[in-house]
């Protein structure tokens, strides 16, 4: 459960003839519970793969499947974490995360306990009854994770979630991150333009071209990672400072380099 | 409990006043023909407290005016939001309607006061008519806006939970639009007030609009300022009740404010 597959998927935004081709061909296979990072210069495409996986979007030509089943519309098998983090405001935090258990019909014992091990999971333990604008961004975000999380789906689709962050809780977001894709892997298509993040929490990295974005490559991080034993380092700065690691951004940044042309990364 | 603003406030009531008692009495600048001395006001006020006047005390008119504001103001509001939430969310609803507001809108609701009375006589439905169409309009129009303005990603993160459309209207698209529903349901309470009165004017046997019809006939300047006031009163408690209401239901919003 949780595979996700782009075939030969083209997007135009507009009419066929004259409208923007925001992808071309675009082919990737992600294997349940694998972490794939897509990176790429702005306007290539990234958001539109996402969003064509929830099923906001869909695809002008080709077909993109999840679990092996044709994307229709959105639902909760692929939870969405937004950059903006678009919690409900009149909602506590806990009303929040309870939302999706609810959809779902869960009694509401059952959905208790999911939602109690969820704020627990995210540390928000202390800020259950608070309202979104009484919590810091990063907070924020942790709720917009915790309720994705606790629908347990089988896949998770996050659109630069950290990019509304600042550098340091940045950092402990990627952190936590990790540490969540341990205790409870998940599939994950995740977006971003930092590619330390990219090469710090994914399996594999996808790089895009610029538009209309094809995927121009794809690097294996995982196997590098497991030779190089990254995970005897509890912090992401230790991870940074390896030759190894180092190899792979540079590598992205120049890929990215050549792509980039007259527009900025 | 009065702050500062409060005091500003009533300091300039205050000052209106002395300069009534000024011009009219102390200086006598104004006529009492043209405009009534607060003396006279105060007669005129005791009079249709206590004996009463138009066939009725103060407070039997005013709660009258008061009943079909209330009355024409919950059917506006109570058809109002559900429609313009329909048309916010629906595109095809909003096609088929909105052609129809952009040629009723520019009727003035007072337009419409002849035709109801042609209809119902001037009894209390014919106001109620009046009032539901002139407090409707706004009612649909800030709801349809609301819901045109809510963060695309809200509404999305509700499908991607799974969320059922009567849950997605009552706990999403409604709250979501609620801070300019209630612009629209201020707006709607005035337009209440302002066609209850005027109907009032035309055709009424009782209530404040009739109050001032028969004491402009009676050529009675105190009673018509007794009837004006009581309309502001009426106006301004009734706004500021919403007011109160609106504080509670948006409290995530005004804390998000500050
Ligand atoms: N709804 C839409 N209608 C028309 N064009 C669109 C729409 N959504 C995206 N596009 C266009 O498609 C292209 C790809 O957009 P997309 O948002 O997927 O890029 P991105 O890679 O996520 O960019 P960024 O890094 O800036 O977030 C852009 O040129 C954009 O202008
Ligand atoms: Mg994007």
């Amino acid at each position: 459960m949780g595979s996700i597959l782009f075939q030969n998927v083209d997007k135009v935004f507009g009419p066929a003839s004259s409208g923007v081709k925001a992808l071309d061909n675009i082919n990737l296979e992600i294997a349940e519970k694998e972490f794939v990072a897509i990176v790429g210069p702005s306007g290539c495409g990234k958001t539109t793969c996402l969003r064509m996986v929830a099923g906001f979007e869909a695809p002008s030509a080709g077909l993109i499947s999840v679990s092996g089943k044709k994307v229709t519309e959105p639902g909760p098998d692929r939870a969405v974490v937004f950059q903006q983090f678009a919690l409900f405001p009149w909602k506590t935090v806990r009303e929040n995360i309870e939302l999706g258990l609810r959809n779902k019909n869960l009694p509401a014992g059952e959905r208790n306990t999911l939602v109690e091990s969820a704020l627990k999971l995210m540390n928000l333990e202390t800020h259950a009854d608070a309202f979104p604008h009484q919590l810091s961004g990063g907070m924020q975000q942790r709720v917009a994770i915790a309720r994705a999380y606790v629908l347990d789906p089988d896949v998770l689709l996050m659109d630069e979630p950290f990019g509304a962050l600042d550098a340091q809780t940045r950092v402990v977001m990627q952190e936590e991150l990790v540490r969540l894709a341990r205790v409870n892997p998940r599939t994950v298509l995740f977006i971003t333009h930092a590619v330390e993040e990219a090469v710090y929490l994914a399996d594999r990295v996808a790089i895009m071209t610029r538009r209309p974005g094809r995927i121009k490559e794809i690097l294996d991080v995982r196997s590098i990672r497991q030779a190089e034993n990254w995970d005897r380092f509890q912090k992401i700065e230790d991870v940074m400072d390896l030759e190894s690691f180092v190899h792979l951004r540079t590598h992205i940044w120049k890929s990215l380099r050549e792509e980039k042309g007259s527009q900025s990364i | 409990m009065i702050g500062r603003r409060g005091w500003i406030g009533l300091g300039t009531v205050a000052a209106l006043i002395a300069l009534w008692f000024l011009l009219t009495t102390v200086t006598g600048i104004v006529s009492g023909a043209r405009f009534p001395s607060p003396a006279e006001f105060w007669l005129s006020l005791r009079q249709i407290w206590g004996r009463g006047y138009a066939g009725g005390q103060l407070i039997s008119h005013a709660l009258h005016s008061l009943k079909l504001v209330a009355m024409g103001f919950a059917v506006a509001i109570a058809t109002g939001i559900p429609l313009g939430l329909w048309m916010g969310w629906n595109r095809k609803a909003e096609a088929a309607i909105n052609p129809v507001f952009l040629v009723i809108r520019p009727i003035p609701p007072l337009a419409w006061i002849p035709l109801a009375i042609l209809w119902l006589g001037l009894g209390d439905s014919a106001k109620i008519l009046v009032i539901w169409f002139s407090a409707f309009v706004p009612s649909v129009i800030n709801t349809f806006a609301g819901v045109r303005n809510i963060d695309r990603p809200m509404i999305e993160a509700a499908r991607m939970l799974g969320t059922p459309r009567w849950r997605m209207v009552r706990e999403v698209i409604a709250p979501a639009a609620s801070p300019l529903i209630f612009t629209g349901l201020r707006l709607s309470l005035q337009a209440s007030w302002t066609t209850l009165v005027a109907a009032e004017l035309v055709g009424a046997l009782v209530g404040v609009g009739f109050v001032l019809n028969m004491a402009q006939q009676d050529l009675y300047p105190g009673m018509i300022l007794v009837g004006m006031v009581t309309v502001g009163l009426l106006g301004w408690a009734t706004t500021v009740l919403l007011g109160m209401v609106e504080r509670r239901a948006l409290s995530w919003n005004m804390a998000a404010r500050d």
